[in-house]
């Protein structure tokens, strides 16, 4: 009897304690949202007294090497480095790494371009795995094909630091496409501030937009519900959580689909970490952890102007392989540098970056998962007021919604004139729609992300993506 | 019932919030439809007026065309720019160079200048902070004046574009007390520096003499770089003085400085550089003894082709191949047991047949 009275308080205390939760974590990124809006107005405006165009031409402007890591990728490569070429950039070279591709990839690259083999010193600054030859192109003068052996995203990305020539380097996934202003953009957070070491853009989702040589030309409502979810929930991680991370400079994630890095800094924390699947997090950590222990003054911004395409996941199937993948990379990120939380030593990054990461980000997931089934379960046992539910509920929607609603307001801020008013109001639809069901779906696949982590920790898996529009 | 009255307040609250932003995002989108439209229109119409001033058969018609145009910019410095726009990709599609003087002539109709004087006047920030970009652009000297005021403004992005315009309208004074009010603030790049000389409409000299008055050695040094490309004979002294020093930062930026003037007399210094602890004075040797004809500096050259470090090698080879290099030397490089010189040269060799 008195085992049953503990399981009974126990519900009753863990009930409490979500909804709690729920209120605390939404409250927060009320927050993050309320700091990122004059954040996104301020920006817009700056960004017009920037007038960033009139360096298109400028010197001053340091040159960037694009690394793309191509692994099996025979349907976007060409494609991809056919539009990077038309981008709006002073001086700038791309990369290829062919990371062991056992499709068509290094055969279309060489075929496409009139690429031959030539011999060239390496610099090894970071081991990587062995490079078989490096492809240059007469016709191309600024681009490299690099053939190597697999050994993952990060390696390739490696290989591409020790081989590129300029002192900042973007990475790119090679079915991702970038704006073709959106390097000056970047770039200018470098030239206006010497402290900056990282900078990244801002990653739109571009199911239904048609995108053009790096321009945007227009939009048509997805077809897909998971497409259109996806849409509000890029607006609602980037244009509010990034951002405000950004403007604390403890920014922990720059995308591995578009980021600008300062090399050198790279290289003197070692390159990116192999043996990981969040190495676009887990990098961000270690130069915090770098910079911050060494005492050297720096900066890592975001530039929500500066913007990168990517076609979402279509299906369940690859939202879900999508999501237990990046819940993976957090947690290992979050692991490997565990010393850091809580660490007067690392400031904002130690005090509020990594312990919101742990508590909202990480068990968040687990704690509101719990909460589905636990809450409803209370009520069916009697443990649990039904107004008092019923208000819970409501609430929880509610608060979501007005973090949805908000980031599409701050999307307004950053003036897209692609999507119509119609549109825009179509869209916000959604961001009611997503807290029944959509959402809850998320937090159980990253749930299984956390619960699959030993097993699941390196292994990248494929997502199958729409092709851009040429 | 307090938990009650509370819950519900909460729901109405939210409720209430959502409201607001539903509102203000639909008002949003409404205004940039809004704006989209207007801006299709505008262009529309300046299409029709520009083709009918660049196209106008006599000089007459074209001053009631370019009347037209002026009356359809109103005083908007968005429809000037773009009109103007629309005439400069004319004009980079045509290859016409008429389009030039028709350009000084709406320029003297729409006085544009003074749109953005108003706009200096008028605006927030961060449109004075344009127009004080737009007005060097303009080339208006009338307004230094106004520039000067808002170079010490406690906006930092104000002040920094008010002394840009100025540095294009060749202040020396002022920019050099800009560029001395900033000089321990690191969060400033050194290529501000150089965006400024590189943009500095006035004496180059006088700027860095001025600044060499009383700058720290860490500005110093990023000056010398920043104009060693421009060659000023004057600074000479200074840096042959820097190179032979014992301070590294000096000795790195004089000796580029030297490399760049590419002087015979200078070469005993060069080589003397090329043997440096430092791979960046290697590097920079290297490229100013690529610039002299003798074969002293080639053999250091040569020599530099299997430095230890990778950017003295790509330094050397970038060079090498621009001496006068005979057939048999590079054979021997090519050829040669030092893998990496071999590949560096190869590397550039590859360059430069494709630029034949």
């Amino acid at each position: 009897m008195s085992f049953l009275n503990a399981v009974r308080s126990f519900i009753v205390v863990f009930n409490y304690f979500c909804m709690t939760f729920t209120i605390v974590l939404n409250l927060v990124y009320i927050v993050q949202l309320f700091v990122s809006f004059f954040r996104v107005r301020k920006d817009y405006d700056r960004h017009f007294s920037d007038d960033y165009l009139r360096y298109e031409d400028s010197e001053n402007l340091m040159p960037i090497s694009l690394i793309i890591p191509a692994y099996n990728e025979q349907e976007n490569i060409v494609q991809n480095v056919r539009s990077l070429m038309k981008l709006n950039y002073p001086s700038f070279e791309i990369v290829v790494i062919n990371d062991g591709s056992t499709d068509r990839t290094a055969e279309l690259m060489v075929n496409s371009f009139h690429m031959s083999p030539i011999e060239t010193s390496i610099r090894s600054q970071i081991p990587t795995r062995h490079i078989r030859k490096v492809y240059y192109s007469r016709k191309y003068p600024n681009l490299l094909f690099v053939d190597k052996d697999n050994g993952g995203k990060s390696d390739a990305l490696n290989a591409g630091i020790n081989i590129s020539s300029y002192p900042l380097f973007t990475c790119l996934d090679a079915d991702s496409r970038i704006e073709k202003d959106a390097l000056l953009k970047l770039s200018l957070e470098f030239l206006k501030d010497s402290r900056t070491v990282v900078s990244g853009g801002l990653v739109r989702i571009a199911n239904g937009s048609r995108i053009v040589n790096g321009e945007l030309k227009g939009f048509t409502m997805p077809k897909k519900l998971v497409e259109r979810f996806q849409i509000v929930e890029y607006y609602r991680s980037f244009l509010m959580g990034r951002v405000f991370w950004g403007a604390t400079n403890s920014l922990l994630i720059v995308s591995g689909a578009f980021g600008l890095f300062r090399k050198q800094t790279v290289i003197d924390v070692g390159g990116y970490k192999t043996n990981t699947i969040g190495e676009d997090m887990e990098i961000v950590v270690r130069i915090h952890r770098y910079m911050r222990k060494n005492r050297k003054k720096y900066r890592i911004s975001f530039n929500e102007l500066a913007v990168c395409w990517t076609q979402g996941p279509m299906s369940i199937r690859d939202i879900r392989s999508q999501r237990r993948r990046w819940q993976i990379g957090l947690m290992d990120t979050l692991i490997s540098h565990r010393g850091m939380t809580l660490n007067p030593r690392y400031g904002m990054v130690g005090l509020l970056s990594m312990p919101y990461n742990w508590i909202f980000e990480l068990f968040g997931a687990v704690i509101e998962t719990i909460g589905y089934f636990l809450v409803p379960f209370s009520l069916i046992m009697g443990e649990l007021n039904m107004f008092f539910f019923v208000m819970y509920f409501l609430l929880a929607v509610l608060l979501g919604v007005i973090l949805s609603e908000g980031s599409l307001v701050l999307e307004q801020y950053t003036h897209r004139a692609a999507m119509t008013a119609r549109q825009s109001i179509e869209i916000s639809v959604y961001a009611i729609l997503e807290n029944f069901g959509y959402r809850q779906m998320i937090s159980v696949f990253r749930v299984e992300g956390i619960i699959k982590y030993r097993k699941l920790r390196k292994n990248w898996g494929k997502i199958k993506r729409k092709e851009f529009d040429q | 019932m307090t938990y009650e009255i509370i819950s519900i307040a909460a729901l109405l609250l939210c409720l209430l919030i959502i409201g607001v932003e539903y509102i203000f995002h639909y008002r949003l989108a409404e205004q940039q439809d809004d704006n989209a439209v207007r801006i299709e229109g505008i262009r529309r119409r300046l299409k029709m007026r520009v083709e009918g001033v660049l196209f106008a058969p006599t000089a007459s018609s074209r001053a009631a065309e370019i009347t037209s145009l002026v009356k359809e910019i109103n005083g908007d410095y968005e429809v000037y720019e773009l009109a103007v726009e629309a005439m400069r990709d004319y004009r980079e599609q045509s290859k016409d160079e008429r389009v030039d003087r028709i350009l000084e002539e709406v320029d003297e109709a729409a006085k544009p200048v003074e749109l953005y004087a108003k706009m200096l006047e008028e605006g927030d920030v961060y449109h004075k902070s344009y127009a004080c970009r737009r007005l060097a652009d303009l080339d208006a000297r009338d307004h230094i004046d106004a520039l000067r005021r808002y170079v010490n403004d406690k906006n930092r992005d104000l002040a920094y574009n008010a002394a840009m315009g100025l540095a294009r309208l060749g202040d020396v004074d002022t920019v050099a007390d800009y560029l001395l009010s900033i000089q321990d603030d690191r969060m400033y790049s050194a290529r501000i520096v150089n965006e400024f000389f590189d943009d500095f409409g006035g004496d180059r000299e006088a700027l860095a003499a001025r600044l060499f008055e009383s700058c720290n050695p860490y500005m110093r040094n990023t000056i010398i770089k920043a104009i060693a490309h421009y060659k000023i004979d004057a600074f000479r002294p200074m840096y042959l003085e820097g190179a032979v020093g014992d301070n590294l930062q000096d000795k790195i930026a004089c000796v580029k400085a030297l490399a760049a003037f590419g002087y015979p007399e200078d070469e005993q210094i060069l080589q003397m550089a090329a043997k440096d602890r430092s791979w960046v004075i290697r590097a920079s040797a290297v490229r100013g003894l690529s610039l002299l004809e003798s074969r002293t500096a080639l053999a250091s050259v040569k020599r530099a082709l299997g430095d230890r470090e990778w950017w003295v090698r790509h330094a050397a080879a970038d060079s090498i191949i621009k001496m006068n290099i005979s057939p048999q030397d590079l054979e021997d490089i090519l050829g040669g047991y030092d893998r990496f010189a071999a590949d560096a040269v190869k590397n550039v060799l590859y360059r430069m047949i494709d630029n034949y």
